[in-house]
């Protein structure tokens, strides 16, 4: 009886080997059976994203670069009006032009605005909704907790079982990392908009979607831009990992070069890789800064 | 009549003469136990049989290719790799074979293995036409790709590994760009096996690289094609196409060089000849190791565990491998 006892304790009354088995079996199984007949919905589904993706990164290999580099300059003085920020951009560029990562450099770019745009478009709105009411709250939080934290290979799994590799579910891989600090800082901003700021609106009058878009997003927007900021930080680290599942890139060589241990090119495409990190996160920063001006007391050079 | 009485006569003699013999020269070896699943399972097999039927006495070192080879080498010991890949250490064994120290029991102790091009068995089903990759080749139109549906999509290996290059050579080689190809660099094995998995469980097209024994190939019952075109030797596979395009500019068409995988023995072990005699015969057929393989996968299996279960399973096989003296005996202790 002692012994039984000892027995119980040392080992945990686990599953028997057998029942986890089948039980794992037929989790599989189970999966398998919804990918064929659903795989091929679900991936109708985001048939539209990926024609997107590809032609833009058609469009972006066809262009001729100095097209590029001008846009390239272009778009960084509309965000930053900063002259030696264009500059800057436009000769990271031509550098990376000159390595011979062009062609990887604009399908990342390609990768990288579309999984941006995705993660604002459905981030900011969630995190508004999460502001609004403590009860989403409570029931976000935690699944952005296990966006944040999932070993990313457990759920891309299925997604590619459903998708095959390619482009959509590197986008996916993308977003789902790169989302969550949208998500949160929008909440955050909105939460801590000043009490009394919103008492005065109310006592003008304001509706909830004059407050929304008049009071509370303008007053936030330190706050949203430092997530829009995390999130293209976060989904060109993800580049890497994308490419693990057959997404053209700056990622192919830097696998290559982890592989065979080639230094230099490791060390290229990831230095091309921080490039466009550091561009990307100058301009939205400066613009989010100049969006702000009325705050005051803010530098803007 | 008396033929057949005198050949029995000869057979028993021959099978008790040989038991007798083993018993007496079977001692105590070593054998690698290889930390991959062929192996592991080979070794545990080969431990089961070699003990129970020949009184032999067995340890099993775990160890992985190059370090086992260099202490087989240098120390002669383990006495025996089950499931040795001798590509990578050719010139060290050819040495030692010269010298006599390391000597090859059974060239390929698993058939159908080794790297190649393969396509899930719907594939072949629907186009019964496809006798080697050329049939394939032409066409592209039943594999297309996602991102480019105008095209077919071969699926490559990862990148980084040796095999991309050797990919790539090969399809500059069979012209496939011109034939409406693209290769697609799956990036991970995780890409790849989830690419050829899906193909598989969805019963669609898909061709790509992929290497056995592996529970995949077992499990989705992959088909490897033959090229169609013959080994076009090792000049043009070891000094252009393994290196790639480029540092090779004009690959000549070849099928996929032949992994060479043995049995490699001591000096030791081939003095008992029916041991010898043992790994001569101890042939396990690719599709069968590739169900064990799915089995070990699915039942988080260990090396022993699924040496049993092959024993229980595939007697039809095994007992061909030994005298029915000596089968007799593994199946007692089963």
């Amino acid at each position: 009886m002692g012994v039984k006892m000892l027995d119980f304790f040392g080992d945990f009354p686990d599953m028997s080997r057998r029942d986890l088995r089948d039980f794992k079996l037929a989790i599989d199984g189970a999966f398998r059976d919804f990918s064929r007949t659903n795989g091929e919905a679900i991936e109708a589904f985001f048939d539209p994203l990926l024609w997107f993706l590809i032609k833009l990164e058609k469009l972006l290999l066809a262009m001729p670069w100095p097209v590029i580099l001008v846009i390239v300059a272009g778009l960084c003085f509309l965000g930053s009006r900063s002259w030696k920020l264009s500059i800057g951009a436009v000769l990271s560029f031509m550098l990376i032009g000159y390595f011979g990562m062009w062609e990887d450099t604009m399908s990342t770019i390609a990768l990288i605005s579309v999984a941006t745009l995705l993660c604002v478009a459905i981030g900011m709105p969630l995190g508004i909704w999460m502001a609004k009411s403590d009860r989403v709250q409570s029931i976000i939080t935690p699944v952005l907790d296990v966006m944040q934290t999932i070993p990313i290979f457990v759920y891309l799994l299925p997604v590619l079982m459903l998708l095959g590799i390619g482009k959509v579910p590197g986008l996916i891989a993308v977003c789902v990392y790169a989302m969550p600090p949208m998500v949160r800082l929008t909440n955050l901003g909105i939460r801590l908009v000043d009490k009394d700021v919103l008492e005065a609106a109310n006592a003008f009058g304001a509706d909830s979607k004059q407050k929304l878009f008049g009071v509370q997003i303008p007053l936030a927007l330190p706050n949203i831009f430092a997530g829009i900021n995390q999130t293209i930080m976060m989904a060109l680290a993800m580049v890497v990992i994308a490419s693990m599942i057959g997404v053209r890139g700056l990622g192919i060589p830097v696998l290559q070069a982890i592989q065979n241990q080639y230094l230099a090119l490791g060390l290229m495409n990831g230095l091309a890789i921080v490039g466009l990190a550091i561009i990307f996160d100058r301009v939205s920063q400066r613009y989010g800064k100049r969006l702000q001006q009325h705050r005051g007391g803010h530098d803007h050079d | 009549m008396k033929k057949l009485l005198i050949s029995a006569a000869i057979l028993a003699g021959t099978a008790f003469g040989l038991s007798g013999q083993a018993n007496a020269a079977c001692g105590d070896f070593q054998m690698s136990d290889m930390n991959w699943p062929s192996a592991t399972l080979m070794a545990n097999v080969d431990k089961i049989i070699l003990e129970e039927g020949y009184g032999c006495n067995i340890e099993l070192i775990p160890g992985a290719t190059t370090a086992t080879f260099a202490t087989m080498n240098e120390k002669g010991q383990p006495h025996v790799a089950a499931e040795l890949w001798t590509n990578a250490v050719s010139v060290e064994l050819e040495k030692a074979m010269a010298e006599g120290r390391l000597h090859s029991a059974i060239r390929g102790p698993i058939t159908e293995l080794g790297e190649g091009w393969w396509v899930t068995p719907g594939t072949l089903s629907r186009n019964p036409e496809f006798k080697t990759v050329m049939d394939v080749l032409e066409r592209p139109d039943l594999f297309p790709d996602k991102e480019d549906p105008s095209k077919g999509a071969f699926i490559g290996c990862p990148a980084g590994w040796g095999c991309q290059l050797a990919n790539q050579s090969l399809f500059r080689a069979f012209e496939m760009e011109k034939k409406g190809w693209v290769l697609v660099d799956p990036g991970s094995q995780a890409g790849l096996d989830a690419s050829m998995a899906k193909a598989a469980q969805r019963d669609e097209n898909w061709i790509g690289y992929y290497w056995a024994p592996t529970a995949p190939v077992g499990k989705y019952e992959m088909k490897l094609m033959d090229f169609g075109v013959p080994f076009a030797g090792a000049e043009n596979w070891d000094s252009c196409i393994a290196l790639g395009p480029e540092k090779c500019g004009n690959p000549k068409p070849s099928a996929w060089t032949e992994s060479v995988v043995q049995t490699v023995v001591t000096s030791e072990i081939k003095a008992m000849p029916d041991v010898m005699e043992y790994f001569g015969k101890r042939i396990y057929p690719g599709p069968v190791m590739n169900g064990m393989l799915v089995y070990m996968e699915d039942n988080q299996a260990t090396g022993p565990d699924a040496a049993l279960e092959f024993l229980e399973k595939h007697q039809d096989i095994w007992t061909k491998w030994v005298s029915a003296d000596v089968a007799a005996k593994v199946k007692k202790s089963l």
